[in-house]
């Protein structure tokens, strides 16, 4: 192995390492490493002066490769790297050694610290002589874009996308537009028309060139990856459910809208949906409210109507998650029977009430103004719906332990209106195996990171919006669906999309062709390639995330991980352990 | 057994003076805030809850609305502006109504136009009934004494058979406060001795009135006023009742101040007018405390009849000093036209609280030796629901 030059760089953290770390004493014992060129101290390495150091060190000695002492990589490999990029070295020419979060910071003994961070170092030293100078890559990106899904959020995010002047295909399964929205009656808390909200949209859809709306259709495949995907659309006939006519399209990202379904009310048996003609659920109201009576199934006008919340939600037995739309919808009723029959009494059975969002406490304000009777009742102690008796004057009583005042009591009701929660469609798994995401336990789909990556998943180029990802108000679903078009925007006007240089790479000569890494890797970046009855894995660098699985699977040892070399990570363990 | 709900209650309440309760959403602020309220007797928020709710069966055998002064402190810090101080207000209206066994009360809330018609017919039932009888019987230039246009004898005997009428009506009321408060619904055993032990309480609580002045233990800056004027105003109409009822021989003659009886007739004037100057003044320009600036109509009923009573007893005063008999005779009868009204109207009104309150205490500690007793007796018994 030839010699090299290297730089060691200790940083103090102020004295977030030097309070525990002799940082002296560690520079000391680095520099008298074989290889090592120099060794430095310096109060805030990632400071501008403390990559400057690093830059003129590289310059001016024509050292060749970097260690920097200091935190996490997580924190600061970044910065580093481009301050070798800036000197004109490989980035890839620079270790880190962990001395601040697993070392300065988890320890309360100077003198063992010291040597623990001597041990880390000298790892870090041992791996960097192994590195090698690795480039990134790019691959092109397809403008157009497929959507599946034609509720708010999918209309949405393919006008956000068709009006930057970008092909779209958007996919839905029924024979409409609109989906659960169009379900709706009013939204709240403005009382807009849900009606208004889609009609406007679809009109923009069908006018729009740069939409290919396919209704009754499904999305059979997608292959390929981010910027380079190929997807099949397609008709799916109703009446044998067979599939005709595929259609294969070139997209360059995916995004799935696919929403929601609501609980199955009956699953509850006390609430006697079902069996009690009068105990209907949200939806079947909507239709109701939509249709302009409101009343029985006997046909009478209701004097008393008992709203039940979480029918479904916020409980051990069906779902534990809150479905955050149905508090509001339930205040919406309320206002709207109070104005449709001033005479009637609506009684709002609780856990407790969400009113979380813009103008929502001030609907609630309102409903409660209408002499709306709010009732709360415990998690575990689910209200029971019974058929009154005859000389009662209502159709039902529904018996609450009602927590703000202790009392076990027992309300009127001619109609019950469940709110039924969200829940993942039956179809979500199958979807998530379509385009390679996961879903959670629940089955919704899993966002990359929940809070600052809301819209992008595990697979690059596929993008989720909507309650398809966990339950959400229209509001939310909308700034979703506009999120996945800004990013897929974003993607399209850069041209080309970054690959990592860190991928695995398959030496055919060694491959047995077992294709077991086939099936391991968690990102199916790894495909199989067969010529003259010959055949050999091969990994997608674009969509291969360096997790290493197929690595250490492989049982001839012929995947090789880049930047994680058996060599290199041998050398480290090595460098810690002498 | 579960409480059947009454969504229609709250509704109801609403002749009553409970037009907010509906915006309580149960912080229990009111309740930690109220200088009476503790373990045993929690309100408002409690009584907040099971108004919004229509527990009617429970409502009805509270104690707590009376346990209240209305000081107005749970209403000026209320985050909803729920106003729980007024909404006790109502309450004990409701409850009046309630104990109330002739349907008048309930009536006289629920509709302002017959309560007027009533006091505008009986006013001048009285005044045609006087007037016959002095132009008859009387001679109009006399004020007292033989001949009399209305000679004190006859008027004592029509005095005393008015408060037999209001006796009987207010003891049988007071009867079935005490079997909804302490006879029904309640879980613990009173021993009879209990009520023996505690009948000091009725006087005390009746002629101190002191825990509205308690009302300010908690508030930085006192305000005994309102607790101050209430008291004189109560003592003026109680000596007043007593002169009248006992002493109005002595009372009519003049023109010579008979002092031994005219000198508690002047106090209990001094009292009158000041409490109903304080009051038309607070309530017409809502000044003052927070529980002057809602006024049911019945409020003011009582405080312009009062008016015109002290008023035209003033002037009668005055006129049958100065040797005007004839007009000291008249407005003697129009003294009459406000005070039937006023008097008959008392068990049917708020100002049964005269006596529902002081029962109200005697039976609120009643009741908390009676648990208190229980919980001696048994292990620790489930704490009631939260305040």
């Amino acid at each position: 192995m030839k010699k090299c030059k290297i730089g060691v760089y200790i940083c103090s953290c102020g004295t977030n390492i030097a309070k525990m770390v002799d940082t002296e004493a560690l520079r000391e014992y680095i520099s008298a490493l074989p290889d090592v060129a120099m060794a430095r101290t310096y109060k805030y390495m990632c400071s501008n002066p403390g990559q400057e150091i690093i830059v003129q060190d590289i310059k001016e000695h024509g050292l060749d490769r970097i260690v920097v002492a200091a935190c996490s990589p997580r924190m600061h490999e970044r910065t580093f790297r481009r301050a070798l990029a800036t000197a004109g070295l490989n980035p890839y020419l620079l270790e880190m050694a962990n001395i601040r979060e697993q070392c300065s910071w988890v320890h309360d003994d100077p003198v063992t610290a010291t040597v623990k961070a001597k041990s880390l170092t000298r790892a870090a030293v041992n791996r960097v002589k192994y590195h090698e100078p690795l480039e990134s890559m790019s691959v092109d990106m397809t403008a157009s874009t497929l959507v599946i899904g034609g509720g708010i959020a999918g209309m949405t995010a393919a006008l956000e996308l068709a009006d930057s002047g970008h092909y779209v295909y958007l996919v839905e399964k029924s024979d409409h537009l609109g989906g659960n929205l169009a379900r709706v009656d009013l939204t709240a808390p403005y009382l807009d028309s849900a009606r208004d909200l889609i009609v406007e949209r679809i009109t923009r859809i069908r006018t729009n060139k740069q939409i290919e709306v396919h209704l009754s259709s499904k999305v059979t495949e997608v292959k390929g990856y981010v910027g380079n995907f190929t997807a099949k659309i397609e008709l799916v006939n109703k009446l044998d459910n067979i599939l005709h006519y595929p259609d294969e399209v070139k997209i360059g990202s995916v995004v799935v809208c696919t929403g929601y379904k609501e609980f199955d009310a009956s699953r509850i048996t006390h609430y006697g949906y079902g069996k009690l003609p009068n105990v209907i659920t949200s939806f079947e109201f909507e239709k109701m409210i939509q249709s302009g009576r409101v009343e029985t199934k006997q046909g009478k006008t209701p004097k008393y109507v008992a709203i039940i919340h979480c029918v479904g939600s916020r409980s051990q037995e069906f779902h534990t998650y809150c479905s955050r739309v149905c508090c509001m919808t339930a205040l919406k009723y309320a206002h709207e029977i109070k104005s449709a029959n001033p005479e009637c009494y609506v009684s709002d059975i609780y856990i407790d009430m969400h009113a979380f969002g813009k103008g929502h406490e001030d609907f609630y304000t309102r409903t409660s103004e209408v002499k709306t009777l709010f009732l709360m009742y415990e998690k575990n102690e689910k209200p029971v719906i019974r058929a009154a008796e005859p000389d009662d004057d209502c159709e039902m009583l529904i018996e609450v332990n009602e927590r703000l005042s202790g009392e076990v009591i027992e309300i009127p009701a001619d109609l019950v209106i469940l709110m039924v929660g969200m829940e993942a469609r039956e179809d979500a798994t199958e979807v998530a195996r379509l385009v390679n995401i996961s879903t959670d336990k629940e089955g919704w789909f899993m966002e990359s990171h929940p809070k600052l990556e809301p819209v992008a998943t595990t697979t690059d180029g596929i993008y989720i919006a909507g309650t398809c990802v966990a339950p959400k108000d229209i509001p939310d679903t909308v700034a979703q669906a506009r999120a996945a078009a800004a990013r897929i925007l974003g993607k399209i006007s850069k041209g080309k999309i970054d690959v990592d240089a860190v991928y695995a790479e398959v030496d055919e000569e060694l491959c047995a062709a077992c294709r077991l890494c086939n099936t391991l890797c968690p990102y199916s970046a790894i495909e199989f390639i067969e010529e003259d009855g010959k055949g050999h894995s091969h990994v997608i660098s674009a969509l291969c995330k360096a997790c290493g699985t197929c690595v250490s699977s492989c049982p001839s040892s012929a995947i090789k991980g880049r930047h994680f070399t058996d060599q290199q990570i041998f050398a480290e363990i090595e460098g810690m352990l002498a | 057994m579960p409480i059947r709900v009454n969504p229609r209650l709250i509704e109801e309440l609403d002749f009553f003076g409970a037009e907010d309760v509906q915006y309580c959403y149960h912080c229990g602020d009111c309740s930690a805030n109220c200088p009476h309220a503790d373990e045993v007797f929690r309100f408002p928020r409690k009584w907040m809850r099971t108004l919004q709710m229509g527990l009617e069966r429970k409502l009805e055998t509270a104690l707590e609305p009376w346990l209240c002064y209305y000081c107005g402190q749970c209403s000026e810090q209320c985050p909803r502006e729920a106003d729980p101080g007024e909404t006790m207000m109502s309450l004990r209206r409701w409850l009046i109504s309630r104990y109330d066994f002739t349907g008048i009360a309930r009536l006289f809330y629920t509709s302002k136009a017959s309560e007027i018609l009533a006091i505008v017919i009986t006013g001048l039932l009285t005044g045609i009934g006087f007037l016959w009888y002095g132009l008859h019987f009387g001679n109009i230039h006399i004020y007292d004494g033989p001949g009399a246009f209305l000679p004190s004898s006859f008027i004592h005997t029509f005095d005393l058979t008015l408060g037999s009428v209001l006796l009987v009506i207010l003891l049988i009321n007071a009867f079935r406060m005490w079997r909804l408060t302490l006879y029904n619904e309640r879980s613990v055993p009173i021993p009879w001795w209990l009520y023996i032990k505690r009948i000091f309480l009725l006087p005390w609580h009746f002629f101190t009135q002191k825990r509205y002045a308690e009302c300010e233990s908690k508030r930085s800056t006192k305000i005994f006023m309102p607790w101050i004027i209430h008291l004189s105003l109560m003592l003026g109409y109680v000596i007043m009742l007593v002169l009248v009822m006992a002493f109005i021989e002595q009372l009519q003659l003049g023109p010579e101040i008979f002092w031994p009886v005219h000198v508690f007739g002047y106090a209990a004037t001094i009292g009158l007018v000041i409490g109903t100057i304080y009051f038309i003044r607070s309530r017409v320009f809502k000044q003052n405390q927070v529980q002057y600036k809602k006024s049911h109509s019945t409020d003011w009923v009582f405080v312009v009849l009062l008016f015109i009573i002290v008023l035209t007893g003033i002037l009668q005063h005055l006129f049958h000093r100065t040797g005007l008999l004839e007009v000291a005779n008249i407005i003697y009868i129009v003294h009459l036209m406000a005070v039937v009204p006023w008097l008959l109207r008392m068990p049917f009104s708020k100002w049964a609280h005269l006596v529902y309150r002081p029962l109200a205490m005697y039976f609120a500690s009643i009741l908390r030796d009676a648990i208190k007793i229980q919980e001696k007796k048994e292990s620790p018994v489930p704490s009631p629901a939260l305040g």
